[in-house]
């Protein structure tokens, strides 16, 4: 009997198959890093904003409670220092591989 | 952030204490109003809450810290009206009494002080929670 010889072909893959993930159209990219810190940005603001109307309308006289006024202020500086926190974060890594020696 | 579910529940706490403060003002205020009968003199009004289970607290309740929410009611107290003895008051009737509002002074006053204590005691316990996640934010920090 006879027992062919175990090609290097066989258990490699093929040049084409190695490559076909580099060559396959790359899927929709996953919202990066950015769009996530401007979306928070964004957020943030938005809370800002809308307890900034709530302290005018208290002041006017109208609109909502003064404590919920006073809560919505809170939620926005916690939102504000959570970024501020994420900002500080980042810089922090940023400054680290600054210092990388090369 | 989850931190705005404890917030939600002291603002119906201060949401409620709130309106039992406003109620026994408004007693108080009519504590004099006399009435031409006994049945057209103004009625005290009283705060009936009804806890909120858990879960109702969680699901961002907020219907109950707004107005009409179903977590506070307010009835009419089951007082008699105070009938005094004044002669020359144009209310008087053909006893010479006058109907006054039952309120009671001293309850009400109780009320007051009671709803003010509560209404801190539900700021405190905000302000822990803002203490709390306040720290979480130094988790890390230098």
């Amino acid at each position: 009997m006879s027992i062919d010889p175990v090609s290097l072909s066989a258990i490699l893959p093929t040049s084409e198959q190695f490559l076909a993930p580099l060559a396959a159209p790359a899927a929709a990219p996953a919202p990066g890093f950015a769009a996530w810190v401007n979306e928070s940005i964004g957020a943030v603001n938005e809370t800002m904003v809308s307890a900034d109307a709530g302290v005018r309308q208290v002041a006017l006289g109208a609109g909502p409670s003064l404590h919920e006024v006073m809560i919505d202020l809170e939620e926005a500086r916690l939102s504000f220092q959570l970024l501020a926190q994420v900002r500080n974060r980042l810089l922090d890594a940023y400054q680290e591989v600054m210092r990388m020696q090369v | 952030m989850d931190y705005r579910a404890a917030f939600q529940i002291s603002a119906a706490g201060m949401a409620t204490e709130k309106l039992r403060l406003d109620v026994t003002t408004l007693n108080l205020a009519n504590m004099h109003a006399a009435g031409a009968s006994a049945d057209q003199v103004y009625r005290p009004q009283r705060v009936l809450t009804q806890a909120l289970g858990f879960g109702a607290q969680f699901g961002r309740l907020a219907a109950a810290a707004q107005a009409g929410g179903s977590r506070a009611v307010v009835v009419p107290q089951d007082k008699a009206a105070r009938m005094v003895h004044e002669p020359g008051h144009p209310y008087a009737n053909s006893q010479g009494m006058v109907a006054y509002p039952g309120v009671d002074h001293i309850a009400e006053m109780v009320t007051l002080n009671a709803a003010l204590r509560a209404y801190e005691a539900n700021v405190t316990a905000m302000n822990a929670a803002r203490t709390m996640a306040a720290r979480t934010l130094d988790i890390g920090g230098q």
